[in-house]
């Protein structure tokens, strides 16, 4: 209670926080507002917003109800979102600690790998990843976590790099432990803040770059995205603008919510920190 | 024979782009039940020992023999499961356990690194390590941050006696603790050493300490041996420099006592 008072201290942190919860039940809520498929046709092609109660903000060249594209989209933003982030950031975690505790030759080889991942404009190794294998669901998340994991993976390095020199290292190498054992049980554990610091700039960017995919036809077919429906609205972009300028807010809006509520985690944990 | 023989042991490390030696062509041996000191001005080299002795870091040059075997020779998880025999205990035991684990976890490590009881006996056996250094069974549950400085030395020396060692390198072990805690600790290992047969290396800068616990003792000044010879003999009489200035850097009380 007292964390999560802490973390409301700052107008931002609750405007992020409020964008979150509501974007949250947004996504929970859509197969119990909407059930069914909300790719089917609902109504007459390009019903404008607020004319009919049954379809509020109106439908798609394709008669699509919005409302209900906009909480399913939510529901996918959100979960890849999520997902590619915490892949990203295990991915990251795992590699940068074993590249700073083992150190020598696997230090070299795996940080030229990151390197090399790094080199590649993360946006178009995420394209040729799905180009190549198909778009679904699951390659999309691999696909953007694969794009993210360099980051993690350097901070991951660098703290481990500064715990392994203590002496709970020493201690539980004195007691034969296992190096991939005290790798993971003794040093990851203790690396770990600094790499979920970055967690809420991550899981913004994986949002934007499965809309991105989708704009281009690359995100999950058999799903409906944000991304997917900008690109819907961009072929009526005169007579029906709202169709893209919707889900374009309700994308911005979310990543501002992630980036926002992120920045007062940040925030509350090192203000814990300068307190202990 | 003795439990460790230590020969020509150099370590290397560059300061200001130039070699020196830490550790210099030491040589000593550590025989059964027996407590050899290291002493020495800061920076001597001690904490460097300590770290070769226990295959922390790698000697440059120099032989370790271990409970008659080449200690050097070993490694991967033939040198793992040889660690059960030659523990350590640390100045700082708050920096020496995980910040996080509990005081169960700390000892359940070792018996359950090495086998020594299956995990449904373990917690009797941590019952019987804390009691066996003088706490309270109850404080298993606790965390390693949320008991005293000396109940976590106390932890420590049950951890390492958990695998039934023949040698625990002591390196600055007792200096933080306050007087009273330190004469606690010191019966402790030496009530141990009576029991279970256990050779200590003995770090520490501060001669009363070591007159008061070890046989033997080796002084060490810029990573060589400057003299050593048995404890009393040579904290009564130091031939060298450095341990002439260690001698009156003591108490005089403690010195002249018979
Ligand atoms: N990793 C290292 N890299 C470079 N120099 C080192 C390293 N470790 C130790 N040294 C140097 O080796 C020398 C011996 O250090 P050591 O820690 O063994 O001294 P010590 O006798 O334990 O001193 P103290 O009583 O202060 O603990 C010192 O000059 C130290 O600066
Ligand atoms: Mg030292």
């Amino acid at each position: 209670m007292k964390r999560l008072r802490r973390f409301l201290h700052t107008p931002e942190a609750i405007a992020g926080a409020f964008i979150l919860a509501l974007l949250l039940v947004m996504a929970l809520t859509a197969p119990l507002f909407f059930p069914g498929d909300p790719q089917a046709i609902a109504g007459p092609a390009l019903l404008p917003p607020f004319q009919d109660w049954s379809l509020p903000l109106g439908t798609d060249r394709l008669g699509r109800d919005v409302l209900a594209e906009l909480f399913h989209g939510a529901r996918t933003s959100l979960a890849v979102g999520l997902a590619a982030a915490a892949a990203a950031l295990l991915i990251g975690a795992v590699v940068g600690t074993l590249a700073g505790f083992a150190g020598g030759l696997v230090d070299e080889a795996l940080m030229r790998i990151t390197d090399a991942f790094q080199t590649v404009p993360s946006f178009l190794l995420a394209l040729a990843f799905v180009s190549i294998i198909g778009p679904s669901l699951g390659v999309v998340v691999a696909a953007i976590a694969l794009s993210a994991w360099t980051g993690p993976a350097r901070v991951a390095r660098a703290e481990v790099l500064s715990i392994r020199e203590r002496d709970c290292v020493a201690g539980a190498r004195v007691i034969g432990m296992h190096p991939l054992e005290i790798a993971f049980r003794e040093v990851l554990p203790n690396a770990l803040p600094p790499v979920l610091a970055l967690s809420s700039v991550i899981v913004a960017a994986a949002i934007l770059t499965e809309a991105a995919l989708s704009f281009l036809g690359l995100g999950d077919p058999n799903r409906v995205t944000w991304g997917g429906m900008i690109a819907e609205g961009r072929a009526v972009l005169r007579t029906a603008p709202l169709l893209s300028i919707v889900p374009g807010v309700a994308l911005m809006l979310t990543v501002l919510g992630v980036y926002l509520a992120g920045e007062g985690v940040v925030e509350s944990t090192a203000v814990r920190r300068s307190l202990s | 024979m003795s439990v460790l023989a230590v020969t020509n042991l150099t370590k290397r490390y560059h300061r200001g782009g130039k070699p020196f030696a830490a550790v210099d062509e030491v040589s000593f041996d550590v025989g059964p039940a027996e407590t050899l000191a290291l002493a020495g001005p800061s920076g001597s080299g001690k904490s460097t020992i300590a770290r070769l002795v226990l295959r922390l870091i790698e000697p440059d040059a120099g032989r370790i023999d271990f409970e008659g075997a080449n200690f050097l020779a070993l490694s991967g998880a033939a040198l793992r499961a040889r660690r059960a025999r030659l523990q350590m205990v640390f100045q700082d035991p708050l920096a020496a356990f995980n910040p996080r684990a509990t005081v169960a976890r700390v000892l359940d490590d070792p018996l359950r690194i090495h086998g020594i009881a299956p995990r449904s006996e373990r917690p009797h056996r941590i019952a019987a390590l804390l009691e066996r250094v003088g706490l309270d069974t109850g404080l298993a549950a606790r965390a390693i941050h949320e008991i005293s400085g000396g109940q976590r030395q106390r932890v420590a020396i049950a951890r390492a006696i958990a695998t039934r060692p023949s040698l625990i390198v002591l390196d600055e072990a007792v200096s933080a603790l306050d007087v009273s805690v330190r004469g606690q600790i010191l019966e402790l290992l030496l009530d141990l050493q009576r029991q279970e047969r256990i050779a200590y290396l003995f770090i520490s800068h501060d001669l009363g300490v070591i007159r008061a616990v070890a046989d033997r003792v080796v002084i060490l000044d810029a990573g060589r041996i400057a003299e050593s010879g048995d404890a009393r003999a040579v904290i009564a009489d130091p031939q060298s420099a450095v341990g002439k200035a260690l001698v009156a850097a003591m108490p005089k009380l403690i010195r002249n006592r018979p």
